[in-house]
């Protein structure tokens, strides 16, 4: 199948000498395009550090990824901003909504930073989509948190990226909230064909994925399909 | 609370670091003013002192009128010998002690500094006050000496050839000796000696003398001596005692240098306002951010009086260390204005750093007073978190009703500051100081009322600044407008310091550029002359030779020139011109508002023509007898016979014959000489061929036509601008600092929002471009309200002056100019926060909490 994301042998050290810690221990892994993959782990496993390496915001100490056939890790700075920009969408457990833009700015914001027209129409689908079309000249403040987060995914979705990473998207949501912020999610996958890769430590959340990928002391101990949420939590309990 | 405050100030090393150097600055502006004027007070005291060693008695021509310095009236060399003949008297010279100047081979003045240049004669002992450090004094017509620091300067030695420009013309001197006064220093200006009969004729003072220098025989008291000398003289001569004149000629130095000083306390005011601002920023957005730990104090039983006192403390200190290093910085500043001012060719006496008491305690007062006053609003603010803020991300409240109270309170400020403005401008206050005091009261009202009411302002001149860069730039521009207008009190305080500097220096610039106008329109309307002499300094006398010369060159129909005296009306100044009646017409042309010009062609020498503005003021009509007290102490009554308004303020109070100036004020030489072309001459080719004449001749007279009248009035005023901007210089600096500040710790609390924006591809560049737009709208919105404060006060200072004949202009390109360079501080300003901004790590801005 047509891999987006590859990581091969991922180390990641933190520190130095005694107090050193490798947050990942050789994690070889890969992604496939348009599915919805969920990240989960206890506290310390590694799995944020990887989502952060695969999305060019940290460097590995070893090992390479490559997403959409870009090594990543040989990039610098620039090219790294550009290929955020480009190819890479971003949802994170603090909704990290610029203040002082609209709902509607918010949202075309990667675009904007490109200095790329907007696609009207896909712009008018997206905000259609998330249900935002009565709060568009909103700002973050007069949206609820649920709101603020749906605003967040379809920024991430307005570039038509080759991947979306989701960090902990529901953590900070009721679960009403929750469920639809994931239920977008899951639309963009099965209706535009969007990679995502999202870390959770939600059982619920992870339900929604495709596929369910466990990390513990910086290695991969389960990859699997993701079933229920009951499921999801015996496996948790088995595997962690 | 003591702890916490100081560990607060270990903390925020940034603030505490800006706020102590704001503090720093303003404090060595005002410490180094003192230091610079009390030095040379006392440099000046040294040199008289020095001046008037063995000498008991000193004779010396009235200064009735002659407030405004320059030479006095000499006076006849005879009453040498009506003092050697009063008894107690042991020993009598007279002496010459004038203006000159030095001038190279081609008749231009050798150094382009404003300090005098003297020539003086050889005295014998015990009157001789200079110390010769290399070969002797002159002996012969053919020689002279010169003070070491000059030679040293022009690098001349003794064998060397001196030119000496005197009233009587230039002549070449070989110099055989170098003197000093004492042990001082230069003191500013430079001295040539020659015999006395040279100095004479060289000054075209044959015949005559300065002054008297008298030793009293064994036994007799200068204090008799004095009494007797005085009876045997006329009252145009002052007797005094040795000490007496050192002290009245010191004094009279210190009498202009106090105004002096207020002008740089003035500027060391404005620097500390600014600084003020800037603390007050700083002290506000640090209780902001520190709204939690406020809150958990206050959790954990802090009083509001702890919370408070916590806050001041901090103040008290950083005030405290601010000031205390301030003083020592003061002592630098002091020889840094020195050095500005050696610039700008004025060259300051200076023996030996004097630091009074008084300057510490002033500096040290007002430094931490500022400092606190400036804290204390946040302080107070800080002690009204609650202990709920301790649990959540808590702003700090502000409510509506407080400020509709406030923005009520600003422009209450600011009505009161324009209102006191006005009485001071148009009140009929005859005090001028409490004018002043009225005037300057009222602008820094009128600041503060501006600045508490602009945080209403920024959003408006925020889009007004940031338009053209979101045109040009999109997103961040859209961005550092709407980051601007965020917490438009914090803006506003930022943009407020900037606001002042530039509202002075608008001020300036506006005020400066309405003299040049006025004056040039001045010279439009009533020089009729097609070309003037005057002296290269612009103000001293020429060489009524020069006049001559002039005449005598092909092509030259009229000469005409114009003298200035002063004299006393009343007991009060006035200043007096004198114009040749029968071709005054060919050259000037006035504005009459009683009379006509055959008034003038036909003024007798018992009449007078004056300013009616003056008139005015002091009730005389045409017709009226005034008697004058002139400079020889002779009281001489004139009848009014007409009056003209004066717009440039060329005559004076009162114009005269020149015969009458010459007899009854002693005054000989011309500060102005007309020259009128014969119809069809070629104008260029006279004014050269005068030039060449004059200028071998006499040295130091500019041949200038009309144009360049005009810009040589202009580079004048200019070089008083240039001399102001650089004194607000520090205050611009200051504020600047502000936007620096004020940028790093916004962008500390913005830190999640630019990773963000990073981790959505925002580049780097971006960023950085994201900080600039930001610090350049800030440094515009206080640019403009600056420049309309600016252009507003002297639109109204000027105004009672337009009854002299003041024209406002508004010099709209260096108005634009100013605009620009104020964006360009605003770009230098964000160098550094900018550089933070761009080298956050992504991850870590984003780490949540």
């Amino acid at each position: 199948m047509d891999q987006i994301v590859t990581a091969h042998d991922l180390r990641r050290r933190f520190g130095e000498g005694d107090a050193a810690v490798d947050a990942l221990d050789g994690v070889t892994v890969s992604f496939e395009r348009g599915r919805f993959s969920a990240i989960m782990g206890p506290s310390g496993s590694g799995k944020s550090t990887l989502m952060h390496i695969l999305a060019g915001l940290d460097r590995p100490t070893s090992g390479t990824v490559e997403l959409d056939g870009v090594d990543i890790t040989a990039l610098d700075d620039g090219d790294l901003t550009k290929l955020r920009r480009d190819k890479l969408g971003f949802i994170f457990q603090f909704f990290n909504l610029i203040p002082v833009l609209t709902a509607e700015e918010n949202i075309v914001l990667p675009l904007s930073i490109a200095g790329r027209k907007p696609d009207e129409e896909w712009v008018e689908q997206l905000i259609e989509t998330v249900g935002l079309g009565d709060r568009r000249t909103h700002r973050p403040s007069e949206l609820s948190g649920g709101q603020q987060q749906r605003v967040a995914v379809a920024r991430a979705l307005v570039s038509r990226p080759a991947v979306v990473f989701a960090d902990e998207p529901t953590g900070n949501l009721d679960s009403t909230s929750s469920g639809e912020v994931l239920h977008l999610l899951r639309r963009s996958v099965d209706e535009f064909g969007q990679s995502v890769v999202m870390v959770t430590h939600d059982p619920e959340a992870a339900s929604y994925a495709d596929r369910l990928l466990i990390l513990r002391d910086g290695q991969v101990v389960h990859d699997c399909s993701a079933g229920s949420a009951e499921e999801v939590i015996e496996l948790m309990k088995s595997v962690a | 609370m003591t702890k916490v405050a100081i560990r607060g100030i270990a903390q925020r090393k940034l603030r505490a670091f800006v706020t102590v150097l704001a503090i720093l600055l303003g404090v060595a502006f005002i410490a180094g003013s003192y230091v610079l004027t009390d030095t040379i007070n006392r440099s000046f005291d040294d040199l008289f002192d020095e001046a008037y060693q063995g000498t008991d008695v000193a004779i010396s021509s009235s200064t009735t009128g002659q407030s405004d310095g320059g030479d006095l009236p000499p006076f006849s060399e005879r009453y040498v010998n009506v003092v050697r003949r009063v008894p107690g008297v042991n020993k009598a010279a007279g002496g010459i002690f004038s203006l000159g100047r030095f001038v190279d081979a081609q008749g231009e003045p050798l150094s382009n500094s404003f300090a005098p240049e003297f020539v003086s004669s050889v005295a014998p002992e015990p009157f001789e006050t200079l110390t010769y450090t290399e070969g002797r004094p002159p002996r012969t017509a053919q020689e002279a000496s010169i003070d070491e620091s000059t030679a040293d300067r022009e690098d001349l030695g003794i064998g060397d050839t001196l030119r000496i420009a005197g009233q009587a013309g230039v002549k070449p001197y070989r110099i055989v000796g170098l003197q000093r006064l004492g042990n001082t220093s230069s003191g500013g200006s430079s001295t040539a000696q020659l015999t006395l009969p040279e100095a004479q004729a060289i000054t075209d003072k044959r015949g005559e003398l300065d002054g008297i220098s008298v030793q009293a025989a064994p036994g007799v008291s200068p204090r008799v001596l004095r009494q007797r000398i005085d009876r045997v003289l006329p009252p145009r001569l002052v007797v005094e005692t040795g000490t007496e004149a050192a002290a009245r000629q010191a004094q009279d130095i210190k009498d202009d240098l106090s105004f002096f000083r207020v002008v740089l306390l003035v500027f060391g005011g404005v620097a500390l306002l600014v600084g003020s601002f800037l603390i007050f920023n700083i002290f506000s957005i640090t209780v902001a951010q520190r709204i939690r730990e406020f809150g958990m104090l206050r959790t954990l039983g802090a009083s509001r009086r702890q919370i408070l006192g916590g806050t001041v403390l901090e103040a008290l200190a950083l005030g405290l260390l601010g000031a205390g290093l301030g003083v020592p910085a003061g002592i630098g500043f002091a020889s840094a204005l020195n050095a500005i001012f050696k610039s700008f060719g004025i060259d300051l006496p200076n023996t030996g750093t004097v630091i009074e008491s008084r300057t510490i305690i002033v500096a040290l007062v007002v430094g931490i007073f500022v400092t606190l006053a400036s804290a204390l609003v946040p302080a107070v603010r800080a002690t009204r978190v609650s202990p709920m803020a301790a649990l959540r991300e808590a702003e700090l409240p502000e409510s509506r009703t407080r400020g509709r109270i406030f923005t009520a309170f600003a422009v209450l400020l600011f009505a009161i500051g324009i209102g006191m403005t006005c009485l001071g401008l148009f009140g009929g206050t005859d005090d001028a100081n409490a004018a002043a005091g009225l005037v300057g009261g009222g602008a820094v009202a009128t600041l503060f009322g501006v600045s508490m009411f602009s945080p209403r302002l920024v959003r408006p001149l925020a889009s007004v600044c940031g338009w053209p860069l979101e045109k040009l730039r999109g997103l961040t521009g859209r961005l550092a407008r709407e980051n601007t207008v965020r917490k438009p009190g914090r803006t506003a305080v930022t943009a407020g310091a900037l606001m002042i500097g530039l509202a002075v220096v608008v001020f300036v610039t506006t005020f400066a550029a309405g003299i040049s106008a006025s004056v040039g329109n001045a010279i439009d309307r009533n020089f009729q002359g097609d070309l003037v002499l005057q002296n290269t300094d612009g103000f001293s006398t020429i060489s009524p030779g020069a006049g001559r010369e002039a005449a005598r060159t092909p092509g030259v129909q009229t000469v005409s020139s114009l003298s200035f005296a002063g004299g006393e009306v009343g007991a009060k100044d006035v200043r007096v011109s004198a114009v040749d009646p029968r071709s005054v017409a060919d050259v000037l042309s006035l504005d009459w508002e009683q009379g006509s010009p055959e008034t003038l062609s036909s003024l007798r020498n018992d009449q007078t023509v004056i300013d009616d503005a003056w008139a005015k003021n002091n009730d005389i009509d045409v017709g009226d007898r005034i008697p004058v007290r002139t400079p020889l102490e002779r009281l001489v009554p004139y009848t009014v016979v007409g009056t003209v308004k004066d717009n440039a303020d060329l005559l004076g109070n009162l114009v005269v014959t020149e015969e009458q100036l010459r007899r009854e004020f002693g005054v000989r030489s011309p500060s102005l000489t007309f020259v009128k072309l014969e119809p069809g001459a070629n104008a260029d080719a006279v004014q050269d061929r005068i030039k060449e004449a004059v200028k071998q001749r006499y040295g130091t007279v500019d041949t200038l036509n009309q144009q360049e009248l005009k810009d040589n009035q202009e580079e004048q005023i200019n070089q008083l601008v240039a001399f102001f901007y650089v004194l607000l210089a520090l205050a611009i600096v200051i504020s600047l600092l502000g936007i620096v500040t004020t940028l790093a710790l916004s962008i500390h609390e913005r830190t999640r929002e630019l990773g963000l924006l990073r981790a959505v591809g925002m580049s780097r560049r971006q960023v950085r471009t994201l900080v600039r737009y930001e610090s350049v709208i800030t440094a515009l919105i206080g640019a403009i309200l600056g420049t309309v404060l600016g252009v507003i006060f002297a639109a109204l200072v000027s105004r009672p002056l337009a009854d002299e004949g003041f024209e406002l202009a508004y010099p709209v390109g260096t108005l634009i100019v100013l605009l620009l360079l104020a964006a360009l501080a605003g770009v230098l300003a964000a160098i550094w926060p900018a550089r933070r901004a761009a080298k956050l790590d992504v991850l870590e801005a984003l780490a949540y909490e």
